[in-house]
């Protein structure tokens, strides 16, 4: 057993995702999606290049669809018109 | 004397400054690339666009105050031979068909940003260049 904790699977982005989803403070969330953004962000950078991580990928587009809807049911982002 | 300049410049727009600076990077590291500035939103962009003329948008789609799809049509009103990159972490045809309607000239998902993103914005400038300036594009020693 490792000391890390074992309900990370991602240690590249899932923190700052998990920060996110819990913050409770609006003064803090829009700092807190920035973060977990830029971590999908350059987990996906990283993932590019290799072969694997389907599974990782999967989770790193649910997760970026839960900020997309935190962004705009709580940060007030505009949302998109499909028209 | 004024010398052509070899640099096609580029402005970028994205909410998330991480993005923006790996973005910054990836473009510098190529010599026909100068970043001319930057923007946190659609509306900022539009401001920035205007006194900057940048010959590049790469344009974020989910952002603060205006997305992406709502600042392409007013950047091309206001500068109808800048080209627009819509750099985004959505896919699919909705999305290039959202962008299309929008005006803009290619999406780059950002799950590509270093394979594709250079490659996109080399062709996209090199496909217009013929009919404005070719000696531009060449570096003059």
């Amino acid at each position: 057993m490792t000391s890390a904790s074992p309900s990370i699977k991602y240690p590249h982005w899932q923190r700052e995702f998990d920060a996110a989803v819990r913050e409770g403070d609006p003064q803090s969330l829009r700092q807190r999606v920035d973060a977990a953004e830029a971590a999908l962000f350059l987990r996906l950078q990283a993932l590019a290049g290799s072969a694997g991580g389907h599974a990782e990928l999967q989770a790193i587009s649910d997760a970026m669809r839960t900020l997309r809807a935190i962004q705009k049911e709580k940060l007030g982002y505009p949302g998109l018109n499909k028209g | 004397m004024a010398r052509p300049t070899p640099t096609k410049r580029v402005l970028l727009v994205d909410d998330n400054a991480v993005v923006r600076f790996f973005v910054r990077q990836l473009l510098e590291s190529q010599p026909d690339f100068e970043i001319s500035g930057e923007a946190e939103n659609g509306s900022d962009a539009v401001e920035k666009a205007e006194k900057l003329k940048p010959d590049l948008i790469i344009l974020d789609l989910i952002m603060p105050v205006m997305n992406g799809l709502d600042a392409a049509p007013l950047l091309k009103k206001l500068l109808p031979d800048t080209l627009i990159i819509l750099f985004t972490q959505q896919e699919g045809s909705e999305v290039e068909r959202m962008a299309q309607a929008a005006g803009i000239d290619a999406v780059v998902s950002k799950s590509q940003a270093a394979s594709e993103l250079v490659l996109k914005a080399q062709a996209l400038l090199a496909s217009i260049e013929p009919e404005h300036d070719p000696a531009k594009f060449r570096n003059a020693s």
